[in-house]
């Protein structure tokens, strides 16, 4: 029964999505208060259904009920608790489930803490809101239902796909999905806002914390991902430009974007025009990412083609979305009002900068991504776009960027002193150049620019701190009074420093793994040693050893200093999971201060020797702290009262405010 | 400066950074691309040694022979036609025999392929899209091997 | 009927959230207005100012900028309050009554009739947990198969479920109950080639890998239905290799792979069988025959007990289950033997985030 009831609450919040579609529209429209009433309940009660539908499936799977079709085939009742839970998303139906689960969940938020907001926008988002979920409960229904039943109910399930029973992969989808939906939220207020014609303060005001949502979300589930691919897939490689990383990273890209032209926006009302075509494109690119994975495009034509009606709906969602969208923004944004005005060198010029870079950044990864599908599809030519072409287009975009970056915080509203910056940067600069002098000494091998990667590391980190030190005038001011300053400082600014200091630690790492980092790939005999680094590994043997739901055959390694003396031991796997007789290779790590040791096991072959990978990656480590950092940037200043909910004070005075003012 | 001349900066630096944006692409496009060729594309229209292109077919059953230092040798085909391809490396943990593999490297002077990355990335009834294609092109497609379609996969090797 | 009464109450439940705000009649407007906004915006001016952010003349220019906004967002506050007051004219009286009757008719018609498309009420919940009532990881299985066993007690004629529960007890090292049981079915449920296999193998595992002179007639029984039983030929070259016959193994095995269907995932297996074979001195990590046969039937227990759940889907939806792994080819019942041999493993697919 609890399966029939989550799929009687799945159809039922569809209906309530229609009725959430409709009603504030009418409302609005007519300017009637009661239909506009309706919006916020509408939202409630299709999140509380949703709600039941997930947590039906969710109980489904954790009790592992095989009489439900999507559990029979991608759960077992031997995998432990936390399998049988996230086996919900390691499935397509499930997975869109968890979509839509997210959607009215922020649908339920604004409805709540949406007081301050003019009605008529919230209950237009609302509104908005109400046809994307309706849009995908329905494609939930007609072609991924995760609540078709069997009758005679199966004695075990067929098994998650052992890749996906991991910590790192338990995780990443649903971080990733509240990034890509937190923007429709703000998709759903640009719509709001170009069909009533009209854009204010409140607006930018709102959104943001939106945008911040997201955006720390997606940074977070990238990092992730990228952090589990390194692990799991057994290559050392921390990135692939593979087309559905590529996915995630495009509205990565235009949601920096866009939290930027945001701040813009909400200061001094300037960009407005721009910052709706930004929140229409970011949510866009998380449908086209949605697409591009859900589609199995990526995967295999035949993949598509053996069930089309999931491609062709996904589809049919993405072009009347995006393409109603667009004309939506075409038609109406011409009536929006400019906003302040600017000198090219300034904050709001150097943001535009930003806006520049970030945006044609993200152009080079959609074109990289889509170009060997749109030729395939047109010219039935088979190409690959891989690493090489990005190399040499995204990262001289970034570059720039990045070298720009500190200077932004330093300049001022309106009308900015270049020099004065530059001057104020001298400190960054300086240790920018010992940096990349230091690198030239201490390190042999590796490209030319390498040094000067880390030197632009470097800048972009003491950067984010002369912005501090500037501001609290802490090498100017007694420290008590700097301290003082620092207090007050209002937590974006903050925010800001840390998730700028976080690129630039991300940086240094990359730019050290992939350049100064080494390789040993050999096929090794037990006893026999293998040296990287200052490390010497010796394989002693193998052994097995077997988990709840698998067998380990595990590779044993000694690791010492090349002097001699013991650091530990590596235990790499090939772990065998019979359920569904498939194999997957366990990297095993050791960390050596912020760099690390990478070993994993290759299939061994007849001659008895074990073929392994062994990497040794220096400061790696740093390229996921940095998006820690990112991330702590993006809640501190989320943690920013002014930009809490909408309007800057507490409720209650704002509606004796509005008795004052009515 | 006049509000036309602020404006004019921004629309100058816009068009400056797209333009950028579109001379790299263009660039990469030409030096960066790699086609993928069947073994009878590659028979019938030869590739010049060095050129780096896809190679994707099955292993031919039987073909396959490792040498020391975790070097492999063996032959792609689709059916119609073979072509020989070294490898030194780790193979994926899917190669087999018999099975659908994408090579991507480049032909020596000596018509064997050398190559550096091999993908197989595929669960047992997985086939790249390329060698299905391939196949499907050739004849030698069977419907079996569609059975399971299986997730994306990256990576590859070095 | 519990259902049905369930479902009719979460259809009310749905209906009054929406219809309650109609209800309520009309209200003054809340929500936010962009006066304070732009209020503070000329404070965080100030502050800017004494933090050094923006230049004297530029925080002038600025806070006229928005105290012209402000003017125009006060001049327009008054009349969008006003017009919430009026609410109640006989339009919006009519608006009303439609929006309910559109709720009326949505909720109520909507969402049951996709449920009759769709819905399966009928079928009970089957957790496997309810089902044994044991809540770790291994005991169920044996809970399960207490529980068939007990079915098969009360109805020993049931040839399913003999057939469910023998490669439940394969897996479970129950081999001489795997051989009953297997005899059971192929007795209940007529003699084919792959029963037979399957009864030989777990002969070959009740004798600790040995293809005794029984589990031999029982593949040569298969063989002669239909020679082209891929397991039962490879026991058949088991058998020979363990009575010292290694030509005659490999000739079996050779032919086993020249007449194997392209992708056979045993392939690999057969193959690494042969080469074994072929070597001249056994390599200390390659497992004796013996273990190899055991493996090979440990992991089979495994995968059979797909085929036979796929047999028992609802036929409307084991459409897709069961063509996935068809039930009784010889390509399921041996797919998977090989893979779990202790040399070979079994490949695995590498998604790149197969999140979104």
């Amino acid at each position: 029964m609890i399966p029939e009831l989550g799929h009687y609450a799945l159809m039922l919040a569809l209906g309530l999505a229609v009725i959430q579609g409709l009603m504030p529209v009418v409302g609005t429209s007519s300017n009637d208060d009661v239909l506009i009433g309706m919006a916020a309940p509408a939202a409630l009660a299709q999140f509380g259904f949703v709600a039941v539908a997930f947590v039906a499936l969710a109980v489904s799977y954790v009790t592992s009920d095989f009489s439900v079709l999507n559990v029979y085939e991608n759960s077992n009742s031997t995998m432990p608790f936390i399998y049988r839970l996230t086996a919900i998303w390691g499935n397509h139906e499930g997975s869109m489930l968890l979509w839509v689960s997210i959607l009215t969940f922020f649908g339920a938020l604004v409805a709540v803490f949406g007081v301050n907001l003019p009605a008529k926008l919230k209950a237009n988002a609302l509104a908005v809101q109400g046809w994307i979920a309706a849009a995908f409960e329905l494609f939930i229904l007609a072609t991924s239902n995760p609540f078709l039943r069997i009758v005679n109910a199966p004695f075990e399930g067929r098994d998650l796909n052992p890749i996906l029973q991991d910590p790192g992969l338990a995780f990443h989808p649903p971080l990733l999905y509240l990034g890509y939906v937190g923007f429709s939220i703000v998709f759903s207020f640009a719509i709001a806002a170009l069909i009533e014609g009209r854009i204010d303060a409140a607006w930018a005001r709102f959104v943001r914390p939106w945008v911040l949502v997201a955006w720390m979300c997606l940074t977070l589930g990238i990092a992730g991902g990228s952090y589990w691919a390194y692990y799991e897939l057994g290559w050392g490689g921390f990135w692939f430009w593979d087309p559905v990383e590529n996915a995630s990273l495009m509205p990565w890209l235009a949601g920096t974007a866009l939290l930027h032209s945001a701040v813009v926006m909400e200061k001094r009302s300037a960009l407005k025009i721009w910052t709706i075509l930004l929140a229409i494109l970011v949510f866009s690119l998380s449908l086209i990412g949605t697409f591009l994975v859900r589609s199995g495009v990526l995967t295999s034509v035949h993949a598509f083609a053996t069930d089309p009606r999931r491609g062709i709906f996904i589809l049919t969602i993405l072009v009347l979305f995006i393409g109603g969208a667009l004309s939506l923004y075409a038609w109406r944004a011409p009536l929006l009002k400019q906003g302040g005005l600017f000198a090219p060198i300034s904050r709001e010029g150097a943001l535009v900068l930003n806006n520049l870079f970030l945006t044609s950044a993200c152009v080079t990864v959609f074109v990289g991504t889509l170009y060997p599908l749109a030729l395939e599809a047109l010219a039935g030519q088979k190409i690959s776009v891989g690493p090489p072409f990005f190399n040499l287009t995204f990262v001289p975009l970034f570059i720039p960027l990045l070298l720009a970056m500190p200077f932004g915080p330093l300049l001022g509203w309106k009308r900015g002193d270049l020099v004065g910056a530059a001057q104020r940067l001298m400190a960054a600069e300086m240790l920018a150049a010992v940096a990349v002098a230091a690198a030239f000494a201490l390190e042999h091998g590796g490209p030319v620019v390498a040094p000067f990667g880390v030197g632009l590391a470097i800048f972009v980190m003491a950067g984010a701190l002369v912005d501090i030190a500037e501001r609290t005038m802490i090498l100017r001011l007694p420290l008590r009074a700097a301290l003082r300053r620092a207090a007050g400082l209002p937590r974006s600014a903050w925010g800001t420093a840390f998730a700028h200091f976080g690129i630039g630690v991300t940086l240094f790492g990359i730019v050290a793994a992939t350049a100064w980092g080494s390789e040993r790939i050999v096929a090794i005999k037990p006893g026999n040693s293998v040296n990287i680094f200052h490390y010497q590994l010796t394989f002693d043997g193998m052994f097995d050893r077997s988990g709840p739901n698998y067998r380990d055959a595990v590779g044993h390694f000694t690791v010492r200093r090349s002097g001699g003396s013991l650091i530990g031991v590596m235990q790499p796997s090939r772990r065998t999971f019979p359920a569904s007789n498939m194999a997957v290779t366990e990297a095993a790590l050791m960390r050596r201060g912020i760099s690390q040791i990478y070993l994993s096991l290759g299939d061994s072959n007849l001659s008895g020797a074990v073929p392994v990978r062994l990497y040794f990656k220096p400061d790696v480590i740093m390229i996921w702290w940095g998006a820690a950092l990112m991330f702590f940037g993006g809640a501190l200043s989320l943690s920013d009262r002014r930009l809490r909910v909408g309007a800057p004070k507490p409720a209650k005075r704002i509606r004796a405010a509005l008795r004052a003012a009515g | 400066m006049t509000r036309k001349q602020r404006r004019l900066v921004l629309i100058g630096g816009s068009l400056g950074v797209l333009a950028m944006a579109l001379a790299l692409m263009l660039n990469a496009f030409r030096g960066s691309i790699v086609f993928f060729n069947s073994p009878s594309d590659v028979m019938a229209k030869p590739v010049a040694p060095g050129r780096r292109i896809r190679l994707g077919g099955l292993v031919k059953s039987g073909s396959l022979l490792r040498g020391d230092n975790l070097k492999a040798r063996f032959e792609v085909t689709d059916g119609r036609r073979e072509v020989p391809v070294t490898y030194q490396g780790v193979l994926p943990d899917l190669f087999r025999e018999g099975q659908g593999v994408v090579a991507e490297g480049a032909f020596d002077g000596t018509g064997v392929f050398r190559a550096d990355t091999i993908l197989a990335k595929h669960d047992a009834t997985y086939m790249p899209k390329e060698v299905v294609d391939a196949l499907k092109k050739s004849g030698h497609w069977k419907d079996e091997y569609a059975q399971r379609a299986a997730v994306p996969i990256a990576g590859g090797g070095k | 009927m519990i259902l049905w009464f369930i479902l009719a109450s979460m259809t009310a439940a749905a209906i009054f959230a929406v219809l309650w705000p109609l209800g309520r009649g009309p209200r003054a407007r809340r929500g936010g207005s962009d006066l304070l906004v732009y209020k503070d915006q000329l404070r965080e001016i100030d502050r800017d100012r004494a933090a050094g952010l923006i230049g004297d003349a530029e925080a002038e220019a600025a806070r006229l900028e928005i105290s012209r906004r402000l003017l125009a967002a006060a001049e327009a506050q008054p009349k969008g309050a006003g017009k919430a007051a009026v609410a109640a004219s006989p339009q919006s009286l009519r608006r009303k009554r439609l929006a309910a009757i559109l709720v009326l008719v949505i909720l109520p018609l909507g969402p049951p009739s996709l449920y009759l498309a769709l819905g399966s009420p009928d079928v009970p919940d089957q957790s496997a947990f309810a089902r044994v009532n044991a809540p770790s990881g291994r005991e169920p299985v044996a809970a399960l198969v207490g529980q068939v066993e007990a079915l098969l007690g009360r109805n020993p004629n049931d040839g399913r479920g003999w057939e469910l529960i023998a490669p439940v007890y394969m897996r479970l090292g129950r081999f001489g109950d795997a051989v009953e049981a297997r005899r059971k079915a192929l007795e209940l449920n007529g003699e084919t080639a792959v029963r037979h296999a399957d009864l030989g193998e777990a002969l070959a595992a009740a004798a600790d890998g040995i293809v005794t002179v029984e589990a031999k007639a029982q593949f040569e029984r298969a063989v002669a239905i239909d020679a082209h039983e891929p397991k039962a030929r490879y026991f058949l070259g088991l058998a020979a290799s363990q009575d010292g016959n290694s030509k005659k193994a490999a000739a079996i095995w050779r032919s086993l792979l020249d007449g194997a269907p392209p992708g056979a995932p045993w392939v690999g297996f057969v193959r690494k069988a042969l080469a074994r074979l072929s070597a001249s001195s056994p390599i200390a990590t390659t497992p004796t025959a013996g273990e190899s046969a055991k493996a090979g039937a440990d992991g089979l227990a495994a995968a059979t007990a797909k085929p036979g759940a796929a047999t028992a889907t609802n036929p409307r939806v084991s459409a897709s289950t069961a063509s996935a792994h068809p039930p009784d080819t010889p390509r399921t019942s041996v797919s998977t033997t090989p893979s779990t041999g202790s040399t070979s493993k079994a490949g695995a697919i590498i998604p790149r985030n197969p999140q979104q």
